[in-house]
Formats: structure tokens, sequence, C-alpha cells
């Protein structure tokens, strides 16, 4: 079991004082800060790159279902890591755990499904292209597709992207093909196509950033269908901390430092940043002191630190003169509908999405709703788990409920919508004024509704999964309600946003804090709108164009 | 709804809640040691938090809601076992809810069938009736979940003994699985379905 062919990420092959000033300190080493890291080291600077999580290797990774969901193994644990909860501001919070991301090396790749859609054009125009909607600061973003284009081919390249270059139209420009072929079909991949083909539908294979074949040394997926939520003990599935971290550390001028959570980002008199406070793993504060810092710390805890950066000359959060830090939070909306078959799928096997229709990506305008999204077929979770989700419409103990519970986890699957989720102000990521995490600093607080719009594009999603999984064949199909008030909610986004006006946005297009010329936030906070509800590519994509032109401006003496 | 994990753990987190309500730090502590510890746990048979009356009770429960019907069931995964080492490890904070719950239990046996009748004594139709009248109750809530949790979950956690509970639905172990997975990726049935094989 434990004698896999892989490697983890490496201990440290350099270290960096404290007390001198580092080119670069990198907060967070998820997707963002890991490729961040990888490339400012590829153009000769020197790199801290702190986690607030473990390293987790080969070693600490298994097919523990408990560890996985019903506590933190791997994930943000609500013990030490408290948040608080409310609708709407006029509402006392309550304490309960809203946003969901893994707190190790790698970040959320360590477990995520590895979907790697691209955006398309209209993601970062949609507000010229289709108008806005009362009640959401929907915005163009400062960039286009055509100027992120290549950095998505070179992510595809870096970490092994499988998939397949079809000839619909409507898909996006792409500058090279993908480095690998699809990863092979699984049932619920068929069934996706059988229904799709039946519709009319477009479909094609799912871009997964997954490992079809041996690349870089790294070997493809063994179909062991532990994956979405567990790490990869093979190495196939192409998460930050199988590639960019082990490349940084690599360059010999990266030094990780895991366990180490950052408290304050500190600055001078001049506004500028200096460098950075942490807890180590034995909670003693440490100072980095850096001659910049990127902040990748995600969604909501890069809002978060920038708010406990507060200081007299910031007294608002650093970097927040424009009070839209931690605004306009968004989660992608997932919609879902449960289809049982005639036949044996066996969608524990294999990974967990190999087919995709982007039929509804753009919708008919006389639909009255904007943004889209696309379907893949699944079993996201293991046996407990699944079993866990069985509809309520039947005995659900005894004798007559063991009999319900093959069929369901062999026979069964889901309809996955992933949509847009549209801007809203009054959505934030801020400070708790009373909790206090293990660390003793404010707890993440969380103000969200849905906004009407989306609603109603939840409901139409969930129509349109119901649909294809009837034409794939379903005997039975179960829809999830489109309710508000989930909690472990994934893909954090859009709290420090891009934008060219300081007035209205936290970042430029370069990824600068407007208000501090050597502080960079780079993660999906940085994101404008939500697009379709895939969005890791994306802050790939971003990191590796970021990293581009910070090494630029620290060439150049312009930071 | 935002986009989660997965449907399931949106669907099944009100069970989880109701079934470990709060794990965390307890786990950091308690639950490592155990999962450095798999192999001579997992056969360990000794209970650590039972009475030996709870213990029948508890065993007597699980085996209704996992009955052993011509098919493994609770008693042969182990289910007790896993229920009595969670108390005193990472569902430390459930203890008093399932030691309440069987004494309740345990007085509603009595004013249906005297006062010598024991729930584990009684027939499997009375349990059932018994159940079937507490089945909204968070201890049946919290029960249920920790039953298909013994039936499911590593061996190492002290049930699922064997992997009697995968092998019941399904659920292969390994590391490796070679394609065709089931029916509908087998070639010859893609082909039936789709005219190609993808």
């Amino acid at each position: 079991m434990r004698q896999l062919p892989v490697a983890k990420a490496e201990p440290p092959r350099r270290t960096y004082p404290t007390d001198t000033a580092v080119d670069f300190v990198v907060v967070g080493s998820g997707v963002a800060g890991a490729s961040v890291a990888r490339e400012l080291t590829r153009n000769g600077f020197d790199v801290v790159l702190l986690e607030q999580g473990r390293n987790v290797g080969p070693d600490d990774m298994e097919h523990d279902e408990l560890g996985a969901f019903a506590w933190p193994r791997w994930t943000n644990d609500p013990a030490l890591s408290p948040q608080m909860y409310r609708k709407s501001a006029s509402e006392k919070a309550t304490q309960q755990q809203f946003v969901q991301y893994a707190r190790a090396v790698g970040g959320t790749t360590l477990h995520f499904t590895g979907n790697f859609w691209r955006f398309r054009p209209i993601d970062f125009n949609e507000r010229s292209v289709r108008g806005g909607v009362p009640g959401a600061a929907l915005e163009d973003w400062p960039i286009t597709y055509e100027e992120l284009e290549p950095y998505y081919a070179a992510v595809e390249y870096a970490v092994g992207v499988s998939g397949a270059v079809n000839d619909d139209p409507r898909e996006p420009m792409r500058s090279k093909p993908y480095p690998l072929p699809p990863v092979n079909v699984t049932g619920p991949g068929v069934l996706l196509e059988v229904g799709a083909k039946k519709l009319g539908w477009s479909s094609k294979a799912a871009p997964m950033a997954i490992l079809s074949r041996e690349y870089k040394g790294r070997q493809p997926c063994h179909n062991c269908g532990f994956c979405l939520a567990f790490p990869c003990e093979w190495g196939a599935k192409s998460g930050a901390n199988w590639t960019m971290v082990p490349e940084a550390l690599a360059s010999g001028r990266c030094e990780l430092r895991p366990d180490s959570y950052v408290r304050k980002i500190e600055t001078d008199d001049t506004g500028r940043v200096t460098g950075v406070i942490y807890f180590d793993s034995q909670k003693r504060e440490i100072v980095q002191k850096a001659k910049a810092v990127v902040v990748c710390a995600n969604g909501a805890e890069t809002p978060r630190l920038l708010l406990m950066s507060k200081s007299n000359r910031f007294p608002e959060g650093l970097a927040n003169s424009s009070g839209m830090l931690g605004k306009h939070l968004m989660f992608n909306g997932g919609t879902t509908s449960s289809g049982e078959f005639e036949h044996e799928i066996h969608a524990h096997k294999g990974p967990v999405v190999t087919r995709i229709t982007q039929e509804h990506y753009e919708l008919d305008t006389s639909l009255g709703l904007i943004g889209g999204g696309g379907f893949d077929f699944r079993v996201s979770v293991p046996g407990l788990m699944r079993t866990l989700s069985m509809p309520s419409d039947g005995p659900m103990w005894g004798s007559a409920f063991k009999q319900r519970m093959r069929p369901w986890f062999l026979n069964s699957l889901e309809a996955f919508g992933h949509t847009t989720s549209l801007p809203v102000s009054t959505n934030t990521i801020d400070l708790d004024p009373e909790l206090k995490d293990a660390w003793g600093l404010p707890a993440l607080r969380v103000t969200f509704r849905e906004h009407e719009h989306d609603m109603r594009l939840y409901k139409y999603f969930t129509a349109r999964g119901h649909e294809l999984l009837v034409a794939s064949g379903a005997k039975k199909v179960t829809d999830n309600p489109v309710n508000d008030t989930p909690g472990g909610a994934v893909h954090l986004l859009g709290t420090a946003r891009m934008g060219n006006d300081p007035k209205n946005s936290v970042i430029d297009r370069y990824h600068r804090a407007h208000d501090v010329k050597n502080l960079f936030i780079v993660d999906g906070s940085s994101f404008v709108t939500s697009g379709r509800g895939q969005p890791t590519m994306t802050i790939q994509a971003l990191a590796f164009r970021a990293a581009d032109h910070i090494a630029e401006f620290a060439r150049t003496g312009e930071i | 709804m935002p986009e989660h994990v997965s449907s399931e753990t949106a669907v099944s987190r009100r069970e989880f809640v109701a079934g470990f309500a709060a794990l965390g730090a307890v786990w950091m502590v308690a639950g490592t040691a155990c999962a450095r510890d798999s192999g001579t746990a997992a056969a360990d048979t000794r209970l650590v938090h039972f009475t030996p009356d709870q213990a029948k009770q508890v065993d007597a429960i699980s085996a209704r809601i996992l009955p052993s019907d011509g098919t493994p069931g609770a008693r042969e995964a182990g289910v007790l076992y896993f229920i009595d080492r969670t108390l005193t490890t990472f569902a430390k904070d459930q203890a008093p809810l399932f030691a309440d719950g069987l004494t309740s239990l345990a007085a509603a046996t009595v004013k249906a069938h005297g006062t010598a009748a024991t729930f584990a004594a009684l027939a499997p139709e009375q349990q059932d009736a018994l159940l079937r009248s507490i089945e909204e109750t968070p201890f049946f809530g919290a029960f249920r979940f920790a039953t298909l949790a013994g039936f499911l979950s590593l061996p190492k956690y002290g049930g699922n003994k064997d992997y009697v509970g995968w092998k019941f639905i399904g659920q292969e172990v390994g590391m490796e699985h070679k394609a065709p997975f089931g029916w509908y990726d087998r070639p010859e049935n893609q082909m039936a379905l789709l005219g190609e094989v993808l």
C-alpha cells in the first residue's frame, strides 16, 4: 500500500534569515501561491513560501472517509479556525463552518476534483455584452481572454492537463493542443454522452488536471477512486503539492515553511510593506522581512489577513482605501440531481469526472438569465458519504434499507451543474467582532445571501440536469432542492477584485494593490466575476501572468 | 446553492452534524494516535466505554438498523466496537446522548413489555416497533449515523471488519482499478449505446 513510487514535496533546500529582507514572501502555498513562487524563482528571485497548514506527505494520505469528511484531517478545522455566518448585516451571526478549503501545502488542490476548465471571452466582458443586473456589482475584468490565453497554455503544459480539442465553434481560441490525451472514459462519462446525444447537446472530454499518461516523471491515474476530498497517493492529480511546490523548491531559491500562520502584514511610515508576522508550529511569533509580499491565501483568508493588517496609516485594513476588500464574495452555483440506472456503473472508480457538456455555457437572452455553466455526471464520494446521501423516500434502516444500499452505490450517479454566481456587494468576508480562533485572532465572518437571479439560474440548471438524466436512461431521478442555506462552500472568489479604478477595486490589472506598491494579491479573491463553475485553472493562469509582471517590475526597479 | 465539495456533502451534512457534533480538537489529540495504530486495534473486541448491559443493547439496536439477514450486517462488521471506541475518542461529546438514549429506550422497553424485559432479549418485531417510536429523536439519528459509519469506515476505527461493509455495497478495496469498471463503459455496451467507443 505504501510502496507507491512517488516523492513528496521536498524539504527546504535553502533557508533564509528572517531579519534580512528576502525578495518575496508569498503567503499561501495553494495553486496561486505555489505557482507564483515557482515562477518567481525561475526568474531568479528568492522566495519564502509560508503555509498555515502542514505538509501532507504520502504517509499521511489515506482512503479515510471519516478523516476527509467527519473531521478535518486535511481541511480547515472548525475547532481551531471557527467561522461565523449570517445572511445579512442586520442579522446576528452564528457559529457555522460556511467556507471550506484545504489547510495544507498545496492548498485545496491537495484534494480537488481536477476540473480544469478555461474561462471563455464572455467571462471577462459579460457586463458589456449582456448588461448589468440590479442588485449585482457586475463589472468587466480589466483583462481579456486573449491576454490570459498564453498563460492558460503555459499552465496546461506545466502541470499536465488531459483533454481533447474539439471543433465546437463556441470553444475559445487556443494556441496549443492539450499536452495529454483525455483521461479514460468511465460509466458516468458514457451516460452523459448518451443523454447529450439524445438531446442534441454538445459534449466533450473533460479537461482534467489528472494525468492520463506519465508526465514529467509523475505516474498516470490508477483509478483508485478516492479522489475528490482525498490527496492523491500516486501523484497523478496535478495539484500544487505534486507540481508547483516541488518545482519551486527544486530551483534552490525557495524555502517552504509549513505550519506558518501569518497574522499580519507589516508596513512602515511610508506605507510600504516590510514583511510579515506569523505563528510557527509552536505558536511562536516570527517576523520575516521582505522586499515585497504576495498574498495568495484564498478568497476567504486573503481579505481576512488584510483586514487584520490594519494600522494607523491603513485604519480600514491594508489595501482597503476603496472599501471593497472582502466584498463580492462568490462561490459559483452547484446544482444536483441523482439518477438511478438499470445496470451497474461503479462510478466510484476512476477520475470523478471524464466527460462534460457546456451546452448551457451562454444562455439565450429570452431566458432573462445571464451567466451559465456546464454539467458533469459523477459520484463525488466513496461508500459512507454516498450511502448517507440516499434519498429518504424509502426505508432508511432495517432489511429493506439494506436492500437499497448496493444498487444505490453501484447503479446511481449525480448530474452536477456548475454555474455562475453574481458578485453582490453585501456578500462579504470580514472579521467577527467577538469570536477568536485558536491563536486568539478574530474569526472569519461570512455574510452571504444568494442573489434572486442566481436562485432562478440554479432552478434552470436543476431542470436541465434532470432532463439530461432522463435522456441518458435513468429509471428514477431525484432533484436536490435549490436552497440558499448550505455550508461547506468551496470556490472562494471575488473578495479583492481586480480593476482599473482604485475607488472600486482592490488590485490593478497586474495584481498590485492600488494602495501599496510592494504588495500583490493573487488568488480567487482577484476575480471580478465567477465564471461558470470551475475557477482553479483561471486562478493558476492569473498566477502565472501575475508572476510574469511582478518579476518584470522587480527587474526594472518598479517595486 | 453555492458550489460545494459534492452534492453528497450538502445532503448528508445534517447527518454528520447530528452524528458527530463536535469533533475537532478531540480528534487532534485522540484521533491521531488511533489513526496510526491500525492493525491491532481493529481486531480488538474489548469494550472500553459501554457496560456489558449497554453493549448488548447497542449491539441489538445496530443489528436492527443493519440486520444480519443472510448478508453481513452491523454484527459482522463489529459496529458495537466502532461505537464503543468512538465515544471515548473523537465522538466523546456524543457519550451523554448515547447514554441518555439507551436509558430512555430501556425505560420504554419496560413500559411496553414488563419490568423483566430488556431490549436485547425482545423479538425483532418488538425491537423494530420500539425503534420506530424513537425514529425522529436525535439519539436514533446519531445511532443510525454511527452504525453506517461503523459499517463503512476504515477497519482501523474498529468496525467494517475485513471490509465486510465495503464488500456488501460493492466498494472494492485497492489502490488501482482497471477499466471497464461497470456495465456502461464496456466497449460493446458503449458501441450499442453510442455507436462508438469513447
